[in-house]
């Protein structure tokens, strides 16, 4: 119970410095003005102005998640480390486990209330242009929160081997090739884009690289396409999967690191 | 006799930077204790190797060897942790909580107060540390001197039995330096051990039960403040008042001392002051640092050490 109750007490902690970071209201300003877009492109067409709009102003809430998941988390752990807040937190009666655990619930916890404001902006935006609020709006939403889930213990992982600038450039990476991964594989089938060789390692490249067009269920409220439950299990077990291998290699890093 | 807080046992560590760069060792072997409720002034130059040690001590770098018991147990186990104080030097917070958030996160992590008493305690510490105005201020608003005084506050949230306090008084004024001391001084007098390393001699020397002195990775004293000062005391001087003059008169005993105050009593005159004439700590310590051939080096590095 006191395991659970230290990582909720960091996890809280990090939720109130990063919601408080001007940093913050940048990203937030950023995904309205995306989501605020989405208005004037779906006005240019005459037939699908709602259609296109939902799709930018899911665009938007992604974007904005990803963003946060990328920016704010390549400084999670390094600003406490140059900060030294952390020397004070680990002579705490804490594990470094536990520490690497609550800034991930944190900054969870901020793409969760991000992505609440966003969601609504949104859904009001939607309602106006009178496109049906269905369940499958939550699940888009469910999507990207679980694409959330990974990015952020990827940027962790990450944060704890590298400088910032190095880390979201990592995380980026994995955030690209996420999303390319399955239109890759798609391609290096074509046995006449790429030699057997070349094929084979790309398959085992494709293996060990997060797919995070998984998670896409963005056009299934625009286009009212059902999602089976089947996929949304296989989904988030495999979210949880990913989070869970990343958050045991941060934590690995970390608890092996000398705070010189 | 009581279980030390803390002992050293041969604490050895080794730093090496790049793939062929030669090795620096940190800490060549090191051994101390702790006892309960006293004060010890942890001194030594730059890169002599306290902060390492903190930072061993506190599992943040892993020692090479050695070993540290804690309350007589071996290890930094929570339950240890628990009953241990920490400000590192030249701290930075979280800018952007109040210090009533940051102490109250600072308590409730360390785990060892209930919610309403943690409450009282937050409200005791700030006014402690002359920060109740401030409270309910962001920490990045804080001067160097608040952040300094807050950060002594978390490290004494939870009742800590332990204090470890890395250079607390580096860049406050006279007034924060006063204060500091202050709270030094309270927080062993409420029987908590305090061990504090320090470059401002004459404060470790007014405060300091205790002392472990560093040189270049190795300890060279670890005893009583005033053994240390006593080793290098070099006699008495008296001090008389006749006719409105004043005169001094210097003897080498504490026998000699005795028969020359019958003396002057006997001759009438005023006696104003008698005192030991000593080095400094700032002295002495300049002395073990820099001159090995002095006697009071020799005194301190081989008849002092325990």
């Amino acid at each position: 119970m006191n395991y659970l109750k230290s990582i909720c007490v960091i996890g809280v902690n990090t939720y109130r410095e990063v919601i408080r970071d001007r940093i913050l209201y940048g990203i937030v300003v950023f995904a309205l003005l995306l989501i605020g877009l989405s208005v004037v492109l779906g006005g240019l067409s005459f037939a699908e102005q709602a259609k296109i709009s939902a799709d930018f102003g899911f665009a938007g809430i992604q974007i904005g998640a990803s963003i946060l998941a990328i920016f704010v988390g390549s400084t999670l752990v390094a600003k406490e480390i140059d900060k030294q807040t952390i020397l004070t937190l680990l002579a705490r009666p804490i594990t470094r486990t536990q520490f690497i655990l609550g800034k991930f619930v944190g900054l969870i916890l901020v793409i969760l209330t991000v992505m609440a404001g966003l969601a609504a902006v949104l859904a009001g935006l939607l309602l106006f242009l009178q496109l049906p609020i269905t369940g499958l709006f939550a699940v888009a939403l469910y999507g990207v929160i679980l694409e959330a889930l990974v990015l952020v213990s990827c940027t962790l992982m990450f944060g704890v081997i590298s400088r910032p600038i190095m880390t979201v450039i990592f995380a980026s990476s994995i955030f690209l090739l996420g999303h390319w991964v399955s239109s890759l594989e798609g391609l290096m089938k074509m046995k006449s884009i790429a030699s057997e060789p070349t094929f084979q390692i790309g398959v085992k490249v494709a293996k060990i690289i997060p797919n995070l067009e998984r998670f896409n269920w963005r056009s299934a409220p625009i286009y009212n396409i059902d999602v089976p439950f089947q996929d949304l299990a296989y989904a988030t077990v495999y979210a949880i999967g990913w989070m869970i291998v990343f958050l045991a290699l941060t934590s690995f890093i970390f608890r092996r690191r000398d705070f010189v | 006799m009581s279980t030390p807080v803390l002992e050293i046992i041969d604490l050895k560590k080794t730093y090496k930077r790049g793939f062929r760069a030669k090795p620096v060792y940190a800490l060549k072997g090191v051994s101390f204790k702790i006892e309960p409720g006293v004060i010890t002034g942890f001194l030594g130059a730059n890169g002599a190797g306290k902060t390492t040690t903190i930072k061993c001590l506190l599992e943040l770098s892993l020692a090479d060897s050695g070993r540290i018991l804690y309350f007589g147990k071996e290890g930094l186990s929570n339950e240890a942790k628990s009953k241990i104080g920490f400000l590192p030097e030249r701290p930075y917070f979280y800018d952007y909580l109040t210090g009533r958030e940051f102490l109250r996160f600072y308590g409730k992590i360390s785990n060892r107060l209930k919610s309403q008493e943690l409450e009282q305690r937050v409200n005791d510490l700030l006014k402690r540390v002359g920060l109740a105005h401030a409270g309910d201020r962001q920490l990045r608003s804080y001067s160097k001197g608040m952040l300094q005084r807050v950060g002594i506050a978390q490290a004494l949230i939870h009742r800590p039995e332990f204090i470890i306090l890395d250079e607390p008084q580096t860049g406050l004024d006279p007034d924060g330096r006063f204060e500091v001391r202050e709270i030094i001084r309270e927080t062993a007098s409420e029987g908590t051990a305090v061990f504090f390393s320090s470059h401002l001699l004459p404060d470790a020397e007014q405060l300091c039960d205790d002392l472990v002195i560093y040189k270049q990775g190795e300890m060279i004293y670890n005893g009583s403040t005033q053994k240390l000062l006593g080793q290098a005391e070099s006699g008495f001087r008296i001090t008389t008042s006749e006719n409105g003059k004043l005169h001094e008169h210097d003897v080498k005993t504490a026998a000699e001392l005795q028969q020359k105050i019958d003396a002057l009593r006997a001759q009438r005159l005023e006696i104003r002051e008698v005192r030991p004439l000593r080095l400094s700590l700032e002295e002495i310590f300049i002395k073990m640092g820099f001159d090995a051939k002095s006697p009071i080096a020799a005194i301190d590095t081989e008849g002092a050490r325990r």
